[in-house]
């Protein structure tokens, strides 16, 4: 899954500690996170939606395309 | 748009590694206690007391107590980390369990078998327990970070 943790965290001018902190996780958790190598529960994401005041699909992107009926 | 820059809300008091330091301090404290217990259990009748059967059931008493806040502190440290963490864990523990029963079910037949002489220390189960555990935990870690 995509997400873009990196960016939203970069515009704040955050560390991973201080993301990692505000979110109450570790530090190497938001390393896997913004590698893409860890997709966070659903409580962890709403809670970075919340965080950075975004919906929780602008952050986290799951790249499957929704086609209309 | 931005979130307001406040600083985390989460005080040096209650952070993730200050509460992962405080339940592993524990859990370090109650291993201690257990294993130190277990040692007087196998080897004070012989060494330290002549088999006196009270003071043996009153250590295995103890041991047990002792494991039993063992346990509970483990479950805390477990509880106590975060989602990833844990997944780690539950990831080594999935590897050691499996890895145990497997090599558990073997052992224990070996010497029916007549492949050994004597009979299979259970308590070497143990050990395979221990190290695929941590073997467990190095594969995780390398696939997550």
């Amino acid at each position: 899954m995509k997400n873009r943790l990196k960016v939203l965290r970069a515009e704040r001018d955050w560390t991973q500690a201080d993301l990692a902190a505000r979110l109450d996780v570790s530090r190497q958790t938001i390393v896997a996170i913004e590698k893409g190598k860890y997709d966070p529960s659903l409580s962890l994401a709403f809670k970075a939606a919340r965080l950075f005041a975004q919906p929780i699909e602008s952050i986290f992107d799951d790249e499957i395309e929704v086609t209309g009926s | 748009m931005n979130a307001p820059s406040q600083k985390p809300s989460n005080t040096t008091t209650n952070t993730i590694e200050t509460r992962t330091a405080s339940n592993t301090k524990k859990l370090a404290l109650w291993t201690g206690l257990w294993s130190i217990s277990l040692a007087l259990v196998a080897f004070g009748p012989k060494f330290l007391w002549d088999f006196h059967t009270v003071i043996t059931c009153t250590l295995i008493v103890t041991n047990l107590f002792m494991g039993y806040k063992m346990i509970i502190a483990n479950k805390e440290h477990l509880e106590g980390l975060d989602e990833l963490q844990q997944r780690i864990h539950l990831e080594a523990m999935a590897l050691s369990l499996g890895c145990s029963v497997v090599f558990g079910a073997v052992f224990g037949l070996l010497e029916n078998v007549r492949i050994i002489a004597s009979s299979p220390n259970p308590s070497s189960v143990l050990f395979v327990t221990g190290i695929t555990y941590g073997i467990g935990m190095l594969i995780a870690h390398k696939k997550y970070l």
